[in-house]
């Protein structure tokens, strides 16, 4: 590595507030990134994730709090630090490529001001664009590129900058999704190689449990959730979070029992007598108006002349490649969808559903969070 | 109160936008503002500035709609309608011409267009005198041409003059519209089961902004022109506002009120239009109608169609500007009072010579000429820096209550006319609490290059947004993240990408200024007269020849101006910088 001084950084933000007018995007955010990992923000539009990027650039100014990248400040009350002076690089969701310049002049444009010999410049220029695979585009202006193409140039200068931190600002969103299932496995091995800390915002959870070492949870200007992607998929702090993350559907609760300090016991109303075992979520309450939550993952369809299982009727079947993935009606206006099964059953279909406890949450419908 | 609302942060923010804001604000009030309310006040309160007797008074109003000076705003408001009718219409059956048929010489044409709108109204006034006046270019060419000779001193001549001279502003309008209407509109319609006729019913809505706006700007334009009212309403007994206005003021004893009257109404009576047509658009650009719209589909003639059509188009540019030019150029070329004689026609150089030798009474133009293009210098790139400031601003992502009043400002200035401007300075800037306490810029070179700079920022500005708004802030940002400074950021993205932009803005401005009459017949400096004031004083007289030289000079002075910047930018931009704008790259 030509940037003999380079370590990936530790983020630290304290208790941030960004405010719009009237309008609060950031309210009381903290969250430390450790050197090395690659964290995904993930949230719904307006739930701040942007904004908080944009602080972390410096191309916003936070209203209030701290922000800490390695061991400088570069927020804090009366302390702004530019953002060319933050050490960092960003991959942005329109790639934000100069027109003007060639692929090379785009990529080497953060060693325009290091004092890296040019012949250095060069070769690191030339090894980033080896290194995505747009060699043969060197000379190329960005307009004469596909998405992906521009998308990998992109990659390469924000990797060429050898900064402690890389952002990403949605960088997959104008993929088709063939291109952005092969860039996302790029962005995750160029990333790690480069051992770079990596700060990644998307609102897709499958491209953020794919990619992330933690993940965090925006809603309404404030973080609900940071942890690991395993966790926030089996324990969702909040109904919001497991809405976000992906349920293969959600009912409402008749009667709960608690059977364990893990474990409860339900009955939907659409299935009186029937009582299903799920997991109670960590820290959320069960007490007003609960709800079962069924991740997909959870839920297995036997044929109707199973000894166990809740009875359903199949509504929609789709064929994906690789199995079928079945809209299952439980009840009335009560479905299952998503629900994969390598044997096809056909509309119309009557069968049994069987619920994993583990992928099955109860938790109020409506919360705060 | 959260203590995060007196954060230092944010409250240096609020001081540098509260400053920054200011300092325009107080620039834009000393070019524009000031100047010409103080005139149009004069108008009901003449005693305030010593003009009158009454403090209030509304019998300038009535004084000013009634006789010569309210022929003159009858006139002006139904000549320019009509300027803007005629103007739309043969601009969009050009703009269909060239933008969407396979009509030969296309970019020839669009080239033309940019010549015409260089070409002042003056010059072309003069040189259809130069065709039409008895014994010059077309009785030269066995044409008789009385007949035009009186209707072009007339209605029909100052519309048919200020009809060419708008042409290219809706044109460039109508143009934008077109290229952005894809063929999708017209596929969709015709899949849909339109006929032609229908079809083109269906489509035309689409670009009504362009057109609405194309006819405000027209409008606009010939209500405030100074150089036909001066070169024709003077010697055809056809009054038009401007030159009732100029009247006014040159009149002994001077009527300041009425002629204050008369600049409220040309600033009033363009703003409706400009404003209706804002409104239409709703802040949207005409340029841009879908972001997934196809690339133009052509109309094909074919061969023999192509060729007429293109001869047509040829015609018409040929007869608006080609044979007014052609009779500065070959007026320019005599140096009698007539062109033939029985002896037959008369081909000298000697208006040439005598342009550069001082004659009795009158200057030559090598001095004008020079005191022109310094003042286009300094005029260009003042408003230049001016325009692109205000164009930031407009284009802003967060844009506020300031960015909206100046957007609203500009569009209303844009109307305001140069020799309201004119007026307004001479007005303001001679009052004697300013001459004696605080600085006398009166009959001075800045306050001409002032004036100068206050007509041509609004249209500068808001032409510049268009281009300064397209760079996505991403760009600048990108630069910035990646370790440029502020000015490394600009210096390497946002002006590569605006570079054409800002060198066809400085241009435009260099030779408008040049060519620009009224505001330099009323300010400028006693003894450093501009070439177009010096031209004017030949034309008219025995001297009308050299006048036609002078002309034919600044004319081929302005355009070699345009060729020698090009060129430069060519030769010292790198590649990437030019490829912006050109067909097939990012515009």
């Amino acid at each position: 590595m030509s940037n003999p001084s380079f370590q990936p950084a530790r983020v630290e933000i304290s208790n941030l507030r960004k405010e719009f007018g009237a309008k609060v995007a950031l309210n009381g955010v903290s969250l430390v990134v450790e050197p090395g990992t690659f964290t995904v923000l993930l949230g719904p539009s307006g739930s701040g994730k942007t904004t908080l990027l944009r602080c972390l650039a410096g191309i916003e100014q936070p209203t209030s709090g701290t922000i800490t990248i390695g061991d400088k400040v570069v927020f804090a009350p009366g302390k702004v630090v530019t953002p060319d002076k933050r050490d960092l690089s960003m991959v942005f969701q329109d790639y934000a490529l100069w027109p003007h310049m060639t692929v090379r002049k785009n990529i080497g444009f953060p060693l325009a001001t290091s004092t890296l010999a040019k012949a250095a410049r060069a070769t690191r220029v030339d090894d980033l664009l080896e290194r995505v695979g747009i060699a043969h585009l060197a000379d190329r202006y960005p307009n004469e590129l596909s998405g992906g193409e521009q998308q990998r140039v992109a990659l390469a200068r924000a990797l060429c900058a050898q900064v402690g931190l890389v952002l990403f600002d949605e960088p997959l969103s104008n993929l088709d999704a063939d291109r952005r299932d092969q860039l996302r496995i790029e962005i995750a091995t160029l990333t790690r190689d480069a051992g770079v800390t990596a700060v990644y915002i998307t609102h897709d959870q499958s491209e953020a449990f794919a990619l992330a070492d933690r993940v965090g949870v925006l809603r309404q200007g404030e973080l609900v959730q940071y942890t690991r992607p395993e966790k926030i998929y089996r324990h969702p702090k909040s109904a919001f979070v497991a809405r976000f993350t992906g349920v293969s559907g959600e009912f409402p609760v008749s009667r709960v029992r608690e059977i364990s300090d893990k474990r409860v016991e339900v009955e939907l109303p659409f299935a009186p007598g029937t009582l299903l075992e799920a997991t109670k979520s960590e820290n959320s309450a069960y007490d007003q108006d609960p709800h079962l939550f069924v991740r997909a993952a959870g839920v297995t369809l036997v044929p109707a002349t199973a000894e166990h299982g809740t009875p359903g009727v199949i509504r929609d079947v789709a064929y994906n490649g690789r199995g079928y993935e079945h809209v299952v009606d439980v009840g009335e206006k009560a479905s299952l969808t998503k629900v994969y099964s390598a044997e096809r059953f056909d509309r119309g279909d009557n069968v049994k559903v069987v619920f994993d406890p583990q992928s099955c949450f109860v938790m109020n419908a409506q919360e705060e969070a | 109160m959260s203590v995060s609302t007196f954060s230092p942060a944010r409250v240096a923010r609020f001081r540098r936008v509260r400053w920054s804001g200011l300092a325009v604000w107080i620039v834009l009030l000393l070019l524009i503002v000031i100047p010409v309310l103080t005139f149009v006040l004069v108008a009901i309160s003449p005693r305030l500035f010593s003009q009158g007797s009454s403090y209030f008074t509304l019998s300038n109003i009535s004084a000013a709609f009634s006789g010569y000076t309210g022929q003159g705003i009858l006139d002006s408001l139904w000549v320019s309608t009509l300027v803007g009718t005629f103007a739309v219409t043969f601009a969009t059956i050009i703009a269909w011409t060239v933008q969407r048929t396979n009509v030969y010489g296309r970019r020839f044409w669009a080239a033309t267009m940019w010549l015409l709108l260089l070409v002042p109204t003056w010059m072309t006034t003069l040189g259809w005198i130069d065709v039409v006046q008895p014994g010059e270019l077309a009785s030269a060419l066995g044409v008789h041409t009385l007949f035009f000779y009186h209707m072009f001193f007339g209605a029909s001549g100052i519309v048919f003059v200020l009809t060419t001279a708008a042409l290219p502003f809706s044109y460039f309008v109508i143009s934008v519209g077109m290229r952005g209407l894809g063929s999708e509109f017209e596929d969709a319609a015709r899949v849909h089961g339109a006929g032609r006729l229908l079809t083109i019913r269906t489509v035309l809505p689409i670009i009504a902004p362009a057109l609405l706006s194309a006819f405000a700007i027209s409008f606009a334009e010939s209500m405030s022109d100074f150089g036909v009212a001066f070169t024709l309403g003077s010697s055809s007994h056809f009054p038009i506002a401007t030159y009732t206005l100029f009247n006014a003021i040159y009149a002994f004893p001077a009527n300041f009120p009425v002629a204050a009257v008369i600049a409220a109404v040309l600033i009033l009576s363009t703003v409706p239009p400009v404003f209706l047509q804002a409104r239409v658009m709703r802040g949207r650009s005409y340029a841009v109608l879908s972001g997934r719209t196809k690339a133009v589909r052509r109309h094909h003639f074919g061969p023999v169609a192509r060729v007429g059509v293109t001869a047509a188009l040829g015609l018409f540019m040929f007869f608006v500007l080609g044979l007014p030019l052609l009779g500065a150029v070959t007026s320019s070329f005599t140096n009698s009072a007539s062109f033939i004689t029985s002896t037959g026609v008369h081909w000298t150089f000697e208006s040439y010579r005598q342009v550069f030798n001082t004659l009795p009474s009158f200057s030559s133009l090598g001095p004008p000429l020079l005191t022109s293009n310094e003042l286009g210098l300094f005029v260009a790139t003042g408003t230049l820096i001016l325009a692109f400031v205000l164009a930031k601003r407009l284009a802003s992502r967060t844009a506020g209550f300031s960015q909206r009043v100046i957007d609203v400002f500009l569009l209303g200035s844009i109307a305001i006319p140069g020799i309201v401007l004119g007026v307004g300075y001479i007005f303001f800037y001679d009052q004697r609490f300013l001459t004696t306490h605080v600085i006398d810029l009166y009959e001075t070179m800045p306050l001409l290059i002032m004036g100068l700079i206050a007509s041509s920022v609004p249209s500068q500005a808001r032409l510049l947004t268009g281009p300064v708004a397209q760079i996505q802030s991403s760009l600048n940002e990108a630069a910035r993240v990646h370790g440029a400074t502020k000015w490394r950021a600009f210096r390497s993205t946002s002006l590569p990408l605006l570079s054409r932009a800002l060198v066809w803005a400085w241009l435009l401005t260099f030779t408008k200024t040049i060519s620009e009459l009224a505001i330099a017949q009323i300010l400028y400096q006693p003894g450093h007269e501009p070439a177009s004031v010096v031209i004017e004083t030949y034309l008219g007289t025995i001297f009308a020849a050299i006048g036609s030289a002078a002309t034919v000079i600044t004319l081929v002075e302005m355009l070699g101006v345009i060729g020698v910047v090009l060129l430069v930018f060519r030769l010292v931009t790198p590649k990437g910088w030019r490829r912006i704008g050109e067909a097939g790259a990012p515009s």
